[in-house]
C-alpha cells in the first residue's frame, strides 16, 4: 500500500547489553488504529518511544508521513503522544495545557481559544474547567484533557502509551468507546500500546502482538483470536483449548490426527493452518465458544466425549470444564441459561465443525 | 488505634516540652534581652539603664551605620542573584546531562562544602594575592605584573561569599529538578517545544520552589557573613556582622550592638515572610492545599 503513514524496518534497540527490540518491522496505514500488545518488557513501549522520537533506534529505518525520521527530534515529528501517567503540566491551567502545542506553533490567541473550545466540546469537558488546574480534575477528566492536548493540533499520528491502565474498569470502558468514536471522526492514525489484549481487540483495526523484543503476529482482531500464530498469542486472550496433534500435507489441505478428537473428515483447508506450522507435530486450537453440547443421537464433524468436572456461571455466559479421553481438560463457553444443562460428573458428548479448528506451531 | 493528634494530647505536650524549653531559654529570652538592651545607653564602657531611643536614632541617622546596613543588604542581593544564576546551569547539568557522573560531582561539591570555611577563604587569599597564583598565571600569559588587584576589595568579598554559599543553591535547585517528572519535559518536546522552550515553560516553573528556597537560604546567610569581608575584603568595607562584633567587643557598646542585631534579624524575617508568602500563593494557585 502506498498510503502508509508509519514504515518501520528492521528496528533494533539495545540498552547496554539488553536487546530490547530485535529487527522489528511494522507499518501503519493512514487513518488506521493499530494496537501494540504484549506482556511487560516485550518492547512495545520502547517501540513507541522510538516512534515518538524520545529514543533513537540502534539500527533500522523509520519513515513517518513519507519522511525519514533519522535525527528528527520529537518536537519536529508529526506525532503526538498521550503518556501513561498523562504528563499534564501541573502549573498550567486546562486551557493552557490543551493550547500548549498551538502556543508553541505561534498561533494567535484567538485561534488558540477557538481550537481549545472545539476540543473541549469534542471531549465533553465543561467550559468552567478551562481555568482549573489538572489536579482539580478527576482521573477521567484528566484523561480527556491529555487527549485534547494531544489532538488539538490535528496530528497525523497519535501515540497512546497505556493511558487507561490507571482507571477503574467502568471508566475505562466508557473512555474506550470514546476513543474509538474519536478515531472514526478524526482520521488520525492511532498507535495504542496496551498489555490488555481485550482492549486491543475492542479498539484496533489491526493488532501487533509482541514478545521479547520481536513481533509475533500482526493481524486483524479476528486473525489474532481465531488464527493465532502460536500458543503464546492464542493464550494471550481468554482461555482456549489446544490439543497436541500430528499433521501431514495432502495437496492443498492438511490431514490431522488428534487422539482426543474423532473426526469424520480430518482435513484442514490451507486457511486453517498457520504459516508457523512447519513440523509434523503441532497444536490444534478450538475456541471454547465454538464447542457445543450434543444431544443424544446428534452428530458433528468432530466429537469428544468426557465428563463434566466443573462449571462456572458467569452471568451472561456459562463455562463448563470437561475431562475427555487421556485426562485432557476442555473448556466450553455457552450462552447463559436459567436452567443448567448439565451437572458435575455427568457424561457429555461435545462437538464442533472441522471448519472451526485451527492448526499452529507447537 | 489511631493516635489523637491534638495539642491537648498530654503525651505530645510532654514530648515537645524539652524542645520548647530549649527554644524558650536560648532563643526567645535572649531575643527579648537584646530588644530590651537596645533601649539603654552606655557611659565609660558601662551599661546605663536609661530607657530611651538614643541608640535607635543613632542607628538610622548616622551615615556610618545605615550605609553598612545598606551595603550588607546590597551584597546579600547580589550574592543571592549570582548564586542562583551559577547554580541553575550546574543543577540542570547535574540532573539532566551528567547522570553517569552526578554522584562523583556531588561528592566533590560536598567535600568542598564541608571543608573548613576559614581554610577555603585563606586559600582564596593565596590565589588572588598580588603575587598569588592567579597573577602568576596572568603574568606567564604576558599580561604584566599584578594584572588583577582585587584582593581586599568588595569584589573579593563577593567571590568568597558566592564560593562559600553556592552549594546551598546547587543542592536545593538540583533536588527540585530531580523530583520533576521526566515525562513532563518529554511531553513539552512532543508538543513541539525546543530545549529552550521546554526549559522555560516546564522545567524552570516547576523547579521554582527549589530556586526560591535556595535563594532565601543564601540571602539570609549572606546577611550574616563575617569571614569573607574580614579576610578577603580586608576589613575595608565591613558588613553588618563585623559592625555588630565591633560594637560588642571593641567599643563595648552593647545597646548599639543589640540594635544593629535586631535590624539584621528584621531584614531577614521580612524577606523570609515575603518569599514564604510568594511560595504559598504559587501553591494555592495550583490548587494544592497545604
Amino acid at each position: 500500500m502506498s498510503d502508509q503513514i508509519i514504515e518501520a524496518r528492521g528496528i533494533q534497540k539495545f540498552y547496554g547489553q539488553y536487546h530490547a527490540l530485535k529487527a522489528v518491522s511494522l507499518s501503519v496505514g493512514a487513518g488506521e488504529f493499530l494496537a501494540l500488545v504484549g506482556p511487560s518488557g516485550c518492547g512495545k513501549t520502547s517501540l513507541l518511544k522510538i516512534l515518538a522520537g524520545f529514543e533513537a533506534p540502534s539500527d533500522g529505518s523509520l519513515r513517518i508521513a513519507g519522511q525519514d525520521m533519522t535525527g528528527v527530534p520529537a518536537s519536529a515529528r508529526p506525532t503526538r503522544m498521550v503518556f501513561q501517567k498523562l504528563a499534564l503540566f501541573p502549573h498550567k491551567t486546562v486551557a493552557e495545557n490543551i493550547g500548549f502545542p498551538l502556543m508553541l506553533a505561534g498561533k494567535s490567541v484567538a485561534e488558540i481559544r477557538a481550537s481549545v473550545g472545539a476540543m473541549l466540546e469534542m471531549m465533553h469537558l465543561k467550559e468552567s474547567y478551562l481555568n482549573r488546574y489538572p489536579n482539580q480534575l478527576s482521573g477521567g477528566e484528566q484523561q480527556r484533557v491529555a487527549l485534547a492536548r494531544a489532538l488539538v493540533s490535528k496530528p497525523p499520528v497519535l501515540l497512546l502509551d497505556e493511558p487507561m491502565s490507571a482507571l477503574d474498569a467502568k471508566l475505562r470502558k466508557s473512555l474506550q468507546a470514546e476513543l474509538k468514536h474519536l478515531h472514526r471522526n478524526m482520521g488520525t492514525s492511532f498507535v495504542h500500546v496496551t498489555h490488555d489484549l481485550e482492549e486491543a481487540m475492542m479498539l484496533a483495526d489491526r493488532i501487533c502482538v509482541m514478545r521479547a523484543g520481536e513481533v509475533v503476529q500482526v493481524g486483524t482482531p479476528a486473525d489474532i483470536y481465531y488464527r493465532p500464530a502460536d500458543a503464546f498469542v492464542a493464550g494471550f486472550i481468554g482461555e482456549t483449548n489446544l490439543l497436541p496433534a500430528t499433521f501431514t500435507r495432502s495437496g492443498n489441505a492438511v490431514r490431522f490426527d488428534c487422539p482426543q478428537l474423532r473426526c469424520t473428515h480430518p482435513l484442514l483447508a490451507a486457511t486453517q493452518v498457520s504459516e508457523t506450522l512447519t513440523d509434523r507435530s503441532g497444536l490444534l486450537m478450538i475456541r471454547p465458544e465454538l464447542l457445543r453440547i450434543l444431544e443424544p443421537g446428534e452428530s458433528a464433524d468432530c466429537l469428544i466425549s468426557g465428563r463434566v468436572s466443573e462449571f462456572f456461571v458467569r452471568g451472561g455466559s456459562l463455562q463448563y470444564r470437561v475431562t475427555g479421553e487421556g485426562d485432557t481438560t476442555l473448556i466450553l463457553d455457552l450462552p447463559g441459561t436459567m436452567a443448567l444443562p448439565l451437572g458435575v460428573g455427568d457424561p457429555v458428548r461435545l462437538g464442533c465443525g472441522t471448519a472451526d479448528l485451527f492448526a499452529m506451531r507447537g | 488505634m489511631a493516635v489523637e493528634k491534638s495539642w491537648r494530647d498530654k503525651a505530645l505536650q510532654l514530648s515537645t516540652l524539652p524542645l520548647l524549653v530549649v527554644f524558650g531559654t536560648f532563643f526567645l529570652v535572649p531575643l527579648v534581652m537584646t530588644a530590651v538592651l537596645s533601649f539603654q545607653g552606655t557611659q565609660y564602657y558601662r551599661l546605663v539603664w536609661n530607657w530611651d531611643l538614643q541608640i535607635w536614632s543613632d542607628v538610622f541617622s548616622q551615615r556610618h551605620y545605615w550605609s553598612i546596613m545598606l551595603r550588607t543588604l546590597g551584597m546579600a542581593c547580589v550574592a543571592t542573584f549570582l548564586c542562583v544564576a551559577f547554580a541553575l546551569p550546574v543543577a540542570y547539568a547535574l540532573v539532566n546531562r551528567l547522570q553517569d557522573w552526578a554522584d562523583h560531582i556531588t561528592l566533590l561539591i560536598v567535600f568542598a562544602f564541608l571543608t573548613d570555611a576559614v581554610l577555603k577563604t585563606f586559600g582564596w587569599v593565596l590565589f588572588l594575592d598580588r603575587t598569588g597564583v592567579l597573577n602568576g598565571v596572568l603574568e606567564a600569559l604576558g599580561m604584566g605584573k599584578a594584572a588583577t588587584d582585587i584582593l581586599f576589595t568588595p569584589y573579593a568579598t563577593m567571590i568568597g561569599m558566592v564560593y562559600n554559599l553556592l552549594p546551598y543553591t546547587i543542592f536545593t535547585i538540583a533536588l527540585s529538578m530531580a523530583r520533576l517528572d521526566r515525562d513532563l519535559v518529554l511531553a513539552a518536546y512532543d508538543a513541539g517545544a525546543s530545549r529552550w522552550r521546554a526549559l522555560r515553560e516546564v522545567t524552570l516553573p516547576l523547579a521554582m520552589p527549589g530556586i526560591v528556597a535556595g535563594g532565601v537560604l543564601v540571602f539570609v546567610l549572606s546577611l550574616g557573613v563575617f569571614l569573607e569581608p574580614k579576610v578577603m575584603g580586608g576589613g575595608t568595607s565591613p558588613m553588618a556582622a563585623e559592625l555588630i562584633r565591633q560594637s560588642f567587643e571593641t567599643r563595648v557598646n552593647w545597646p548599639l550592638g543589640a540594635a544593629l542585631t535586631l535590624v539584621v534579624i528584621v531584614i531577614g524575617a521580612i524577606s523570609l515572610a515575603a518569599f514564604g508568602g510568594l511560595a504559598l500563593r504559587a501553591s494555592r494557585k495550583r490548587g494544592t492545599q497545604a
